[in-house]
């Protein structure tokens, strides 16, 4: 069984993440080492080098406390519909990438929605500032969700109420109890949310650029718009290649120093609630819970729906503006083609990531295994389009323009967001319960079976959701990987993007969502009935 | 166990047919051709249906995308095998120019009535762009480009992201990027981009290509599309044939039917400039006058002339 582990781990890492890795090096090293040091000593790559920096840091300090603090107060059982906030938290996850700009811009930028309906213009959404909250608040659902995983799975309520009951302020408890016992979900977040931060492109492309605001992500772009000239291609690779290197350099020690040190050993307790506080502190919570909401979440995506249902940019969304021009034109066969060849996709990508995700979190207690969690992170910093470029180098001899070389970059790009939220749970599994179920007669099968898996399925749902959502919304490695006959949603998105049609690109995104979240809220329904 | 064994023979089921689904090839390889470009489906799915329609048993496969992702394809494909392509009809000559140095296409094009303007001995321009300015409905109109600075914000398109844009750098030079940027203007990304902001509000005014400007006008955006003087910035799109292609003659036959009246006409109606004198188009001014950068000093000079612009606009 480990053997066999062992074996899917080497050899996925070798055809997802090495082989592409080595063909970007070696493209960037044979054709453009001779310009290394120009490309260094550029102002332009410095000043991209600290924005992306600057960047990370801001939407990592703004995300990991806000996911933090919404985690601890939905545990409260007595937050007043507790549930319907526990989804509501997932909202922002629904914003497809490709329109997440966009959605702010039209939400509270001049001429936008709140501009129509209070007067209020917010107009520090169009620089930095922008950039770094839109990014931060689109990140905060998963460190919210990595969290959760490690409240179900770490949080020790008899010692919280045994501090408590000892009379330890409720700060006192936090600081001294849950916070600690919640380390690892928090280092493994702020992990996932800077290196995600660093090859984020979409956002910091629509809002950062017009505001003079580069980051490495945006360079790469511009050097792959500009690349019929071999050698901005090569730049390209080489500062995808140097991307890499540089989130090898610090979060590789911080990494394997780090997964050590935060690892701990403790029995699993059924008993999750952990009540807090009075009825007017709940109150409270759940009054700036709905204000957050609908100011990060709600706004936009009323925005993006106004935008779908309206028929033209730029005039008022009121009912003689409505049209429903913008959705005839996307539902068209070709669009559910491609919608549903991405869904397939995205289903696969997703079930199989979450056994590559399980194995590498199991093997992430021994050094090598550490190793390899920081090797799968390398390819979640490139942008979409290098790894697809990867891909391509690598694989397009063989598999370009089939569906496989497409999957083959999402289990690339997506592998750390299966492995992270399952990893920050794994150290949970008690082994002395394995051995009990084995020296009891148990199969290792059975024996993993009924103690691991039980303790690990809000973090293996947590980890599919994720990978599915990801890889459904991904355009920009599915637009550089398709092929006749493997078309997907993405290149129906680019394509009314490269129309300039806004409204029928907000209602594909409309659609998009409604695809994910009718299934889910019928299987959410289904599942009450059933219960009940 | 079992359920997982079930789940892996699942993914690899899942796999397989995911694998199958997509060779589908419905004519012989003889008679396909691939077709690389970056010209909008409004446009390159009904002049490919045309011409499969009079080119019975034949089929043109499509790649479409952003230049940026088609410059990368081709870079990948040079890299790893060969351009997959058979012909590629870009959006500007200077990509198309940088293909040519390459040795990946060139070498023919057909016998047509189109301007020896837009001719090269290696590729050929089917289509025309149009840098425009847009304005917000009741800001003044630019009556001259060297106005457009004081219509109020004013949003340009990034000359390395999209050929239109340095297209229109090189004919109008830095000092009038200067004096836009000295007045508060912005750079965006895309010619689109432009469009959607000045459309939204973000900014007064732009510069934005015509097809956008008018489709925006069109759908009831408060814009105004103007074409300054002394004139439009005109930038061709070429086509050519592949230099490793295996089927020269179906490649040369869909060039050949690019650039006929009946490609033209078909371009044309499809929400396109044609570049064949006497084919009707999409919405054009009447008197609208027009200028071209010089394409050949461009694609010798385009690196210097970038490095400059980066003053202005930031790296």
């Amino acid at each position: 069984m480990v053997w066999a582990s062992w074996s899917v781990l080497v050899a996925s890492a070798a055809i997802v993440v090495i082989v592409p890795l080595i063909m970007l090096i070696r493209t960037s090293w044979v054709e453009g080492r001779a310009r290394l040091a120009e490309l260094l000593t550029e102002p332009g790559f410095r000043t991209a080098i600290v924005h992306s920096f600057e960047l990370s840091a801001a939407a990592t300090a703004l995300a990991v406390p806000i996911g933090v603090a919404i985690a601890l107060t939905l545990r409260d059982p007595r937050l007043p519909g507790r549930a319907f906030w526990r989804a509501a938290v997932l909202l922002p996850l629904l914003v497809p990438d490709f329109v997440l700009g966009y959605s702010w811009l039209r939400a509270y930028a001049r001429g936008g929605l709140t501009s129509e309906i209070f007067g209020f213009v917010w107009s520090g959404v169009q620089g930095p500032v922008g950039v770094a909250v839109i990014v931060a608040v689109s990140a905060v659902p998963l460190v919210y969700l990595i969290i959760t995983v490690g409240l179900v799975t770490r949080a020790e309520p008899i010692t919280e109420r045994a501090a408590h009951a000892s009379g330890a302020a409720a700060i006192t408890v936090l600081r001294t109890v849950t916070v600690p016992l919640l380390a690892p979900a928090i280092a493994t977040s702020a992990v996932v949310i800077f290196v995600l931060t660093l090859g984020t492109f979409a956002v910091p492309q629509v809002i950062g650029t017009p505001a003079g605001f580069s980051t490495i992500t945006t360079r790469i772009y511009s050097d792959l718009s500009y690349g019929s000239d071999p050698q901005t291609f090569v730049d390209a690779t080489t500062l995808a290649v140097l991307l890499v290197i540089i989130t090898l350099v610090v979060l590789g020690p911080a990494d394997v120093l780090l997964g050590v040190r935060l690892q701990q050993r403790r029995t699993s307790t059924a008993d999750l609630d952990w009540p807090s506080g009075t009825r007017l502190a709940s109150t409270l919570k759940v009054l700036i819970l709905a204000s957050y909401l609908i100011a990060t979440a709600c706004l936009p995506l009323l925005a993006l729906l106004s935008a779908a249902i309206t028929r033209a940019v730029g005039i008022p969304s009121t009912p003689a503006n409505w049209t429903w021009d913008n959705f005839a034109e996307v539902l068209t066969p070709r669009t559910g083609a491609a919608l549903g060849r991405s869904i397939v996709l995205a289903l696969t990508a997703a079930s199989i990531l979450l056994v590559l995700g399980l194995i590498t979190a199991a093997v992430g207690r021994t050094r090598p295994g550490r190793w390899v969690s920081v090797l799968i992170t390398l390819t979640l910093v490139l942008p979409g389009s290098t790894v697809a470029i990867g891909m391509l180098l690598g694989y397009g001899r063989w598999l370009a323009d089939t569906v496989v070389i497409i999957l083959l970059a999402y289990l690339a790009k997506l592998w750390t967001l299966a492995h992270r939220p399952i990893s920050a749970a794994v150290d949970r599994v008690p082994p002395e319960g394995l051995r009990a179920a084995r020296v009891s007669g148990a199969t290792l099968t059975t024996g993993l079976g009924t103690v691991a898996l039980p303790l690990l399925r809000v973090a293996m749902i947590t980890a599919w959701a994720l990978c599915f959502l990801t890889a459904l919304h991904e355009v920009t490695m599915s637009s550089l990987l398709y092929g006749p006959g493997s078309e997907t949603l993405a290149v129906v998105v680019l394509n009314s993007a490269d129309l300039g049609r806004v409204g029928v690109t907000a209602a594909l995104s409309v659609l998009v969502t409604a695809v994910v979240v009718l299934p889910a809220v019928a299987l959410w329904a289904l599942t009450r009935r059933a219960r009940a | 166990m079992s359920r997982g064994r079930g789940g892996i023979t699942a993914f690899a089921v899942a796999l397989v047919l995911l694998a199958t689904g997509c060779s589908q090839p419905e004519a012989s390889r003889a008679e396909s051709i691939t077709l690389y470009t970056c010209v909008n489906d409004t446009t390159v799915q009904p002049v490919i249906a045309a011409f499969k329609a009079a080119h019975q048993g034949t089929d043109v496969q499509l790649f479409r995308a952003p230049t940026g992702q088609l410059d990368a394809r081709v870079a990948s494909d040079v890299r790893s095998g060969g351009l997959k392509a058979d012909v590629i009809w870009a959006c500007d000559p200077l990509t198309m120019q940088d293909f040519v140095t390459q040795g990946l296409v060139g070498g023919w094009t057909p016998q047509t009535e189109i301007p020896e303007a837009v001719r090269t001995p290696d590729y050929i321009g089917i289509a025309m762009l149009y840098m425009v300015a847009i304005t917000r409905k009741g800001k003044p109109a630019p009556a001259n480009w060297k106005d457009l600075a004081d219509t109020g914000k004013v949003a340009v398109p990034d000359p390395k992201v999209a050929a239109s844009a340095l297209g229109a750098l090189a004919y109008f030079g830095t000092d009038f990027y200067a004096d836009l940027k000295s007045k508060g203007a912005v750079q965006v990304s895309t010619p689109d981009d432009v469009t959607t902001g000045v459309a939204q509000g973000l900014y007064d005014a732009g510069m934005t290509i015509a097809n956008s400007a008018y489709a925006a006008a069109k759908s009831g955006s408060p814009v105004t599309v103007s074409w300054p003087k002394p004139g439009a910035v005109a930038i061709y799109g070429p086509v050519a044939v592949s230099k490793t292609t295996e089927n020269r003659q179906l490649a040369q036959d869909f060039v050949t039917y690019l650039t006929s009246s009946d490609g033209q006409t078909m371009i044309g109606s499809s929400g396109s400039y044609p570049t064949l004198p006497g084919v009707a188009g999409p919405t054009k001014p009447a008197n609208s006058a027009t200028v071209q950068p010089d394409w050949q000093v461009l694609a010798s000079e385009k690196a210097a002339l970038l490095k400059d612009y980066a003053t202005i606009f930031g790296a």
